[in-house]
């Protein structure tokens, strides 16, 4: 039963726009972009007439097809509709739309934009692809696709070392985490013999199945469930940038900052919260696992928003923040369920993306600079871009009624009814995101513009600040109106929590005190470039050296480990050396004594002498005189008559 | 034996000797005549009359002078000049020879029974039989010996015949 | 009456000299005429055993005789015709000197 079959048509309409941008005559790249953002469009206005849809049926409606099969081992693959989906979907296409417009104007003078438009559309492609999934398998498919175009996009301006090395750090990264998503997938379909999520009483999240694997044993004392729950966890931990393996999503800004707004605010690392919300009853069977999903996010929620502190990158303060967030919605997912972490996903990317494309606008007025301490004063100059980038700075903090305060709140909520000790670190994290952000606007927007070149920042074109003021409202106004109409419940919420009291004048403490803290700090005296910051320490700074930690020891590791592949190598190059060495003998014998020898020498050449001089032999008796021919005649002669007299007698 | 059959086969064999043996050639020829003129006389012995005047007349009178012509036409007598006259290998000819002779001929005349007289003393050869014997069964070899004998004319005429280089151009001018 | 074989030995003994003269001159002549020994040798053997044939009329012998001396004439002819050819191109009539149809 699938009431809208033109579902798929989600994620193909930005696959074909992508074919499109790829195989176009070059004459026509200017209008790649437009093929994007029209592509975009199209799957936007699907998105949201499948959200419609889910309005009014709000239970899960799947659908499958056999993909192939080997033996009777089948691989299905399907679509599925559920609030879930119809949600992210929509946010997806959405602020996808946004900030390929805003990408237009952003990349206009890049001599590659119209591949950049190809990734965006391939990105999205992948991205929708895996949000519409039933199959576990197909939305691994769209993960690693999702991987590729992030790789692509980040290294995006490749002749740049710092930005190749980038992208191959997050795809290496999150490689790790894939392989662990790959025992759970292996695992998953050895335990059930499916890889589809829903499927009449037999997909792996359906009562069924659930209970066979909650029966059969795992590793480390873990249900098979929890194990692979576990797994899937790991490479969610890869795309999502939770603690340890988050270290690539700061270098990912040397990406363009559409593309840090788009795959690495709003979407892409998403997906890793995305897809626990997904796989929810398969983690739900084991407590434990939802507390190790929990502590993983709020201590990566804490442990970044310190280092968040130190940076001065205007960029990479946002990255930490985008970590912390993203250990924040896992940790909702892990005390309160997908619809807690999934309603903070959703309001953070409207927020997220407006900030980064905010400090996109903001990077593009000050002539590339993207160091704040040699901003300052833009507030003037750029009066739209720091309106907008307000709202969002305030949804980040949680500031009363914004967006962000409603979804925090319900974490905050949820984690101060399961587990006390998470709620205390979430809750000195959101303070901490306060604080470090006030200090960023501080840096940027108030005092003296600080560069040394003195060129003045202009405000950005309408192309870039519009998207901007369409997220800001969102990032104001979505949440209360989401709250206000039962976003919870239509998330999956069957018994919302009450509201406490406590845990609502908590937030309001945090968040206001951690605005004030941070003016405070940073507000009342007038900033320098090379000023002492007292809260940036060099510990923080370089992120708890983690970066050097991994280079020491897995890179060290890899190091020995190439050397010792290279003594196998040189192993067998001499085994294949040697072995070459006897067969070019055995072909020199064969050449020069056999065949040489005895078959030219023996065999042709004597023949042909001896032959001739047979022939030479036998041509003696043809001297040209007549007394020999006649005395041959002559006993010819009688030969023949002996023979006939022997004939005769 | 008869004497006339001994005088004539001595003198047939001494020819022959002769003939073959002699280092001037014309005395050559002339011995083979004397041959030819014993052998005559020896088929008129064996009552073959016309045969032995053929002979004469054939052998003696065509023959010889015909050989004759042709050492005249070679210039070369080779009389006393020297030089050998046997050919290389002479000395093979002669167990070759003697093979044929000892092997063949003289086995072949001593194992047959031949008969010892001759049929019929009665018999009258004429050359009537003969001309008989030449029209009704002999008649298409006589005509094929004509022909025989008209391309060995012609043939011997063509082969010792040469043209000057400059008989070409009157032979053209006359045609 | 001479018995036959007398004359078949008469006729052998003189088809041996032309043979052996015709093994051994270098005169291409003398071969020729030793040919004719040979030849008349073979004619006087027919007319021999012609005459000790039971039926002399049938004229088999002197018919076969006849035939020989014709052909033995012409034969004479064309080889001078062919020693004299061949003298004119050689300059000699050693048939020793005539082996260009060697090898």
């Amino acid at each position: 039963m699938f009431p809208i079959p033109w579902l798929p048509f989600i994620p193909l309409c930005p696959l074909v726009a992508s074919i499109v941008i790829f195989t176009m005559k070059p004459a026509w790249s200017r209008i790649a972009a437009g093929v994007a953002i029209s592509a975009m469009a199209m799957s936007t206005v699907l998105a949201f007439a499948a959200l419609s849809t889910t309005f009014t049926h709000p239970q899960v409606v799947a659908t499958s097809f056999d993909w192939f099969s080997v033996g009777d081992q089948h691989f299905d693959f399907g679509f599925i509709l559920n609030p879930l989906t119809g949600s992210t979907a929509a946010m997806v296409t959405f602020v996808g739309l946004l900030i390929f417009i805003y990408s237009a104007a952003y990349m206009e003078h890049d001599e590659n934009k119209t591949c950049f438009f190809g990734y965006l559309s391939l990105f999205a492609f992948g991205m929708l692809g895996l949000v519409i999934s039933n199959s576990l398998l197909l939305l691994f498919m769209c993960w690693e696709i999702v991987g590729l175009a992030s790789y692509l996009l980040i290294g995006f301006w490749y002749q740049k070392p710092s930005a190749a090395a980038a992208a191959k750090k997050a795809f290496i990264t999150t490689r790790i985490g894939d392989l662990g998503f790959l025992l759970g997938l292996f695992w998953v379909y050895r335990e059930t013999g499916t890889f589809l999520f829903y499927h009449y009483g037999s997909g792996i999240l359906e009562p069924g199945p659930l209970a066979a694997l909650a029966s059969s044993p795992g590793f480390w004392g873990f249900s098979a469930a929890g194990a692979i729950s576990l797994l899937i966890f790991a490479g969610a931990m890869g795309k999502s940038g939770q603690f340890p393996l988050h270290v690539w999503l700061p270098d990912a800004m040397e990406g363009p900052t559409p593309v840090s707004a788009l795959i690495h605010a709003a979407t892409m690392v998403a997906a890793g919260v995305f897809l626990v919300a997904r796989t929810y009853p398969l983690f739900a069977l084991d407590g434990r696992v939802l507390a190790i999903v929990a502590w993983v996010g709020v201590g990566t929620a804490l442990f970044a928003a310190i280092i968040a502190v130190a940076q001065f990158d205007i960029k990479r303060i946002l990255a930490y923040s985008t970590i912390s967030q993203l250990g924040l919605m896992m940790a909702g997912i892990g005390v309160g369920g997908p619809p807690i972490g999934m309603f903070h996903l959703l309001t953070h990317a409207f927020f997220k993306a407006l900030l980064f494309l905010g400090a996109g606008s903001i990077i593009h007025g000050c002539h590339g600079e993207q160091d704040i301490r040699k901003m300052g004063g833009i507030a003037r100059p750029m009066p739209v871009t720091t309106l907008a980038y307000l709202c969002g700075v305030l949804a980040l903090c949680a500031f009363p009624f914004t967006s962000g305060y409603f979804s925090k709140d319900e974490i905050l909520l949820s984690a101060w009814h399961s587990n006390p000790a998470i709620f205390w670190v979430a809750a000195i994290a959101s303070l901490l995101t306060a604080f470090y952000m006030t200090r960023q606007c501080c840096y940027v927007f108030l005092g003296v513009y600080r560069n040394e070149e003195h060129r003045h920042p202009h405000e950005s074109s309408w192309v870039m600040v519009g998207p901007l003021l369409i997220l800001a409202i969102f990032a104001l106004a979505g949440g209360a109106v989401a709250h206000m109409n039962g976003i919870l419940e239509y998330l999956g919420d069957k018994e919302p929590l009450v509201v406490n009291s406590t845990v609502v004048v908590i937030g309001w403490i945090i968040s206001l005190g951690g605005i004030s803290l941070g003016f405070l700090a940073y507000g009342l005296r007038p900033l320098t470039a090379t000023g002492s910051d007292p809260f940036a320490l060099t510990i923080l700074g370089r992120a708890f050296y983690l970066d050097e930690i991994y280079a020491a020891t897995f890179g060290r590791l890899v190091t020995v480990l190439s050397y010792l592949a290279e003594i196998v190598d040189a192993i067998l190059l001499i085994v294949t050396e040697l072995l070459v060495f006897i067969a070019r003998e055995f072909s020199l014998l064969f050449a020069f004594k056999t065949d040489r020898v005895v078959i030219d020498r023996w065999f042709f050449d004597d023949i042909c002498s001896n032959l001739r001089s047979l022939g030479g032999v036998v041509t003696r008796p043809q001297d040209g005189l007549l007394s020999n021919y006649l005395r041959s005649i002559a006993l010819g002669s009688l030969l023949l008559a002996i023979l006939f007299w022997c004939c005769h007698s | 034996m008869n004497i006339t059959f001994t005088i004539l086969s001595t003198l047939a064999i001494v020819s022959a000797l002769l003939a073959a043996r002699l280092r001037n050639l014309v005395y050559a020829v002339l011995s083979l005549m004397i041959f030819f003129s014993a052998l005559a006389a020896l088929f008129i012995v064996l009552l073959a009359e016309f045969i032995g005047a053929v002979q004469i007349l054939v052998y003696v009178g065509a023959v010889g002078i015909l050989i004759l012509f042709a050492i005249m036409l070679t210039h070369h007598i080779a009389g006393s000049t020297g030089e050998r006259i046997d050919a290389r290998g002479w000395f093979w000819a002669i167990p070759a020879a003697g093979a044929v002779l000892f092997g063949i001929l003289l086995p072949a005349i001593i194992y047959t029974p031949l008969p010892l007289v001759p049929s019929s003393s009665t018999y009258e050869p004429s050359v009537l039989h003969l001309g008989q014997a030449l029209m009704s069964p002999y008649a298409a070899t006589l005509e094929i010996m004509a022909l025989l004998l008209t391309a060995a004319m012609i043939g011997a005429v063509v082969i010792a015949m040469t043209l000057q280089p400059g008989d070409k151009e009157k032979h053209a001018d006359q045609n | 009456m001479t018995p036959l074989s007398s004359y078949l030995v008469l006729a052998a003994i003189i088809f041996f000299i032309g043979l052996l003269g015709a093994l051994t001159r270098r005169h291409a002549i003398i071969v020729l005429i030793c040919i004719e020994l040979m030849l008349n040798a073979a004619n006087l053997n027919f007319i021999a055993f012609w005459r000790f044939n039971p039926h002399p009329e049938a004229m088999l012998g002197p018919i076969f005789v006849l035939f020989s001396i014709a052909v033995a004439g012409s034969e004479a002819a064309v080889g001078l015709a062919l020693v004299i050819s061949i003298y004119r191109f050689y300059r000699s009539v050693d048939v020793e000197k005539m082996n260009a149809l060697q090898g």
